[in-house]
């Protein structure tokens, strides 16, 4: 019945062949400095990698805490998560590259590892087999989850069906779960073994926080982008642009205690096996990194959210999540950097491969994004949500 | 299927629970509520008072005899140095958290079912806090000169370790203590007005009276009161986090393996959370069934609170798991050793006795008959209480006995009076249970009659009713 109402806009046709065409151009660049420099081009991709698959992966673990709540929030943008649900084959075809490089990336995984004892007696998680078949299992289990959901998705497009609300909310509460416990070890393999000697059993949530962070930033840059046309121009109102307001500074606060937590443990401790990690970050460039997302991750956007006119307004909204996405990249960089470099500095391979899997990852996800309607239709609660 | 007959289904499907029992007023609301303080005592609150009373004198009794003879009298040495009075205090503090966590950030959440349980939950985290607040001044040796922990200026120019958490628990506890007393007063006075208006005795017109201070429910009052209830909510909201926060880093901050983990201030949040809701299914189950109050403390409260225990419960049991993997993944060797010995080690029947309380026996909450069944849910709640304490127990405990010399290891052991003094609290807790039971209403009254539905003169008037 009101199916057609919420048909995605012709705009993203061309946001598609735009972000493919831009992805194309960046990565024939980026494919370039692959010859030109291995190691860096290694160094740049899987930060740009990590950056993209945490939107993707982040908003399906935020899918699913909206599914648990419910609220018209995540209704509202359910098919944003959803689609970046559905990038998941092109992440793990970007991912591929990643394997080709694990000797420029880590050190555990170069033959002089074998002289260095404290590696040697973690040398039964940090090899290369173990390492790709734990990446198998994590897309595995992601896979599943949202494959399941998706489906549930699309037959309560078809029947609208209201038991599948339950179905999907008890399938979304271990899938909770499981996303958690899972990306808490891929931020073991994928970033904290950069630095193999170094260990912080707060990692993992850290490292969720951030995905959280960026998910929510990029909803709200399509909410902006689909608010500005039809047929969404009318569907959103103050009322759901003030939710993501709140739910952005929500997890900013929770990056931030995150992060605050982890850094005064280990410096209070001052064991020299764990500071050694934040002594890299204080000196040779890096302190200014280190200020800058202190300012700008959190003590800006902090106050500029307590605004609440400035949360039920869109397009300022969508200027703090563009801040807060830029420097969820610079805290990736940041957590990845210091590994590969003591002095800290800008590659051009930074930018490129930033551009080249964030254009072919933007067209995947608008292609996904355009197949259905822009809300969920057979959802009961779509009315009430609408008039929130 | 017709559109009609899809909207019956999705109806019965999606409605949710009532929080509130069919056929209710705002005036029954407030007779049933009132009446529990206003009646004759009933014959079974003397002995369940006189038996707690008892225990409170066990604490006393204890109290007199650490002050006569000093610390010694428990089973503290070194090297474990900690031993029941942190256990404990962590234990009492966390619990406290539900209630602060279900008065403001469920407030803010805007979760209405919240109305008929923040009361006695805010009763609850105020007698913890009570509870709590004991230990660490009779750990301090000299109680009499604990208010040297405070800074101010003294001829003895000594100033207490600013860097220390330690220092950090004094301000966080007691502000918490503060704030929660100032928020539970707060919103007793519009039902102490009521009280004030409905009792016919004339000492207790008096009481209530002054206690309500001077409230006529008055548009002013109100708005001010709705202002100012706001306010404390949005105080109250990091305290929940700050609290137990601070708790965790006099822990962390340490460098001993067990205690330095950088998991600690997430994890030990969660775990209060999760104690403190096993706390309220403690005492709401038997309450609603003793006065009577199923129509106000629903199935679904109970359902709701079970979720969020669920939820903590799975945070905490992921606390465990990091830390075990870290363990192993750090190469470290004492940290191996820490975790191998809480295994296998003199302690170990604590250890998994301590993974059946809180990782096993909550996971029952995933099945619907079980967390629709109040009596099974306070049957898992009792599991997580001990569970949360036997978690401190073996935090402190099983890090301290053995540490890095071998030489300096040694064993922990409560003695009469470390037990004594532990249920002594429960008593001073239960004491204070009964009377707030039986001299204040212990749910709110005026905010239980804004959830009543009520007839809407105005469904035809304004639009929103009727067909579309």
């Amino acid at each position: 019945m009101t199916s057609a109402r919420f048909d995605p806009p012709a705009d993203l046709d061309r946001l598609n062949k735009r972000a493919l065409t831009v992805g194309a151009v960046a990565a024939a660049a980026s494919a370039a400095g692959l010859f030109l420099d291995r190691t860096q081009f290694f160094q740049s991709y899987l930060i740009a990698w990590l950056f993209w698959m945490g939107i993707a992966m982040g908003g399906l673990g935020t899918m699913m805490l909206s599914h648990m709540t419910g609220g018209a929030w995540g209704l509202m943008i359910r098919r944003v998560f959803e689609a970046g649900t559905r990038t998941l084959p092109a992440l793990v075809a970007l991912f591929l590259p990643i394997l080709f490089g694990l000797d420029d990336l880590f050190v555990w995984a170069r033959p002089e590892a074998a002289a260095d004892p404290l590696i040697q007696v973690k040398a039964w998680y940090l090899n290369q087999p173990f390492f790709a078949l734990r990446a198998a299992a994590y897309f595995a289990i992601w896979g599943v989850f949202g494959w399941a959901l998706l489906r549930l998705s699309r037959r309560q497009d078809e029947t609208a069906d209201p038991g599948l609300v339950r179905k999907m909310q008890s399938l979304a509460g271990p899938g909770l779960g499981i996303y958690g416990l899972t990306a808490t070890f891929a931020s073991v393999d994928w970033l904290m073994s950069l630095d193999p000697h170094w260990y912080s059993s707060l990692f993992g949530v850290y490292f969720i926080g951030g995905q959280a962070v960026s998910a929510i930033a990029f909803a709200i840059l399509m909410v902006a982008f689909l608010s500005n046309r039809e047929p969404m121009q009318s569907a959103y109102r103050p009322q759901h642009i003030h939710d993501y307001g709140s739910l952005l500074f929500a997890f900013i606060l929770l990056w931030s205690y995150f992060g605050l937590s982890q850094f005064l443990i280990i410096w209070m401790g001052n064991l020299s096996e764990e500071t050694v990690w934040y002594l890299h970050r204080q000196q040779h460039g890096w302190q200014w990194v280190s200020l800058a997302l202190v300012l700008f991750h959190f003590a800006v956007p902090f106050i500029l959210l307590l605004s609440r006119r400035r949360k039920r307004n869109v397009k300022a909204l969508a200027k703090v999540a563009i801040l807060l996405l830029v420097m969820h990249w610079v805290d990736l960089v940041w957590q990845a950097g210091p590994a590969f470099s003591d002095h800290f500095s800008f590659h051009w391979l930074d930018l490129t491969t930033l551009v080249a899997v964030g254009g072919l990852w933007l067209a995947a996800f608008t292609v996904a994004l355009r197949k259905r309607s822009l809300l969920p239709v057979g959802e009961p609660y779509l009315e009430e949500a609408l008039n929130a | 299927m017709s559109d009609k007959r899809r909207t019956d289904v999705s109806t019965e499907i999606l409605a949710k629970p009532p929080i509130v029992g069919p056929g209710h007023t705002a005036g029954s609301v407030t007779d049933k509520i009132s009446e529990v303080v206003l009646a004759r005592t009933p014959k079974w609150w003397f002995p369940a008072f006189g038996a707690s009373f008892l225990l409170l004198n066990l604490l006393l009794l204890a109290l007199a005899k650490l002050l006569f003879e000093g610390p010694g009298i428990w089973g503290l040495n070194i090297p474990v140095g900690w031993g029941f009075a942190i256990i404990n205090f962590v234990w009492w503090i966390g619990i406290g958290h539900a209630g602060t966590l279900i008065s403001a950030i469920l407030l803010l959440l805007r979760q209405p079912w919240r109305t008929s349980i923040n009361r006695f939950a805010e009763a609850m985290t105020l007698f913890a806090v009570a509870c709590a607040g004991i230990f660490p001044l009779i750990h301090v040796g000299r109680p009499w000169l604990a208010y040297w922990l405070l800074p101010y200026p003294n001829t003895m120019q000594l100033w207490p370790q600013f860097r220390s958490p330690l220092l950090w628990d004094v301000f966080a506890v007691s502000t918490y203590a503060t704030a929660s007393l100032l928020f539970w007063y707060v919103g007793l006075i519009p039902d102490m007005a009521t009280l004030r208006d409905r009792t016919r005795k004339r000492f207790k017109q008096i009481l209530y009276g002054f206690l309500a201070m001077g409230w006529r429910g008055s548009a002013r009052h109100w708005h001010n009161y709705e202002t100012a209830y706001l306010l404390l909510a949005g105080l109250a909201t990091p305290l929940v986090i700050s609290v137990h926060t601070i708790v965790s880093f006099d822990f962390a901050v340490g460098q001993i393996p067990g205690w330095h983990a950088t998991i600690f201030p997430p994890y030990f949040v969660a775990g209060a959370i999760f104690a403190g809701f096993a706390m309220v299914l403690t005492l709401s189950v038997p309450l609603r069934k003793v006065f009577n109050l199923e129509d106000f403390i629903t199935q679904r409260h109970i359902q709701n609170m079970a979720k969020v225990m669920l939820a903590t419960g799975l945070i905490v049991a992921y606390g465990y798991m990091v830390e075990i993997f870290m363990a192993f993944y750090s190469g470290n060797q004492y940290e191996e050793f820490m975790i191998l010995n809480r295994i296998q080690g003199p302690y170990r029947v604590q250890w998994h006795l301590l993974l059946l309380c809180n990782v096993l026996a909550p996971q029952l909450i995933w099945v619907r008959k079980v967390r629709r069944t109040p009596w099974m849910v306070w049957v898992v709640a009792m599991f997580v209480n001990v569970g949360m304490w036997l978690e401190r127990f073996v935090i402190v405990v099983t890090s301290l006995h053995r540490d890095f010399l071998p030489s300096s290891w040694g064993m922990f052991h409560g003695t009469f009076w470390d037990w004594a003094t532990f249920i002594g609290t429960i008593g001073l807790f239960l004491s204070l249970l009964f009377l707030f039971l039986r001299f204040l209403p212990m749910i709110s009254i005026f905010e239980m009659r804004t959830i009543v539905p009520e007839p809407d003169a105005h469904l035809e008037l304004d639009g929103h009713g009727g067909d579309e």
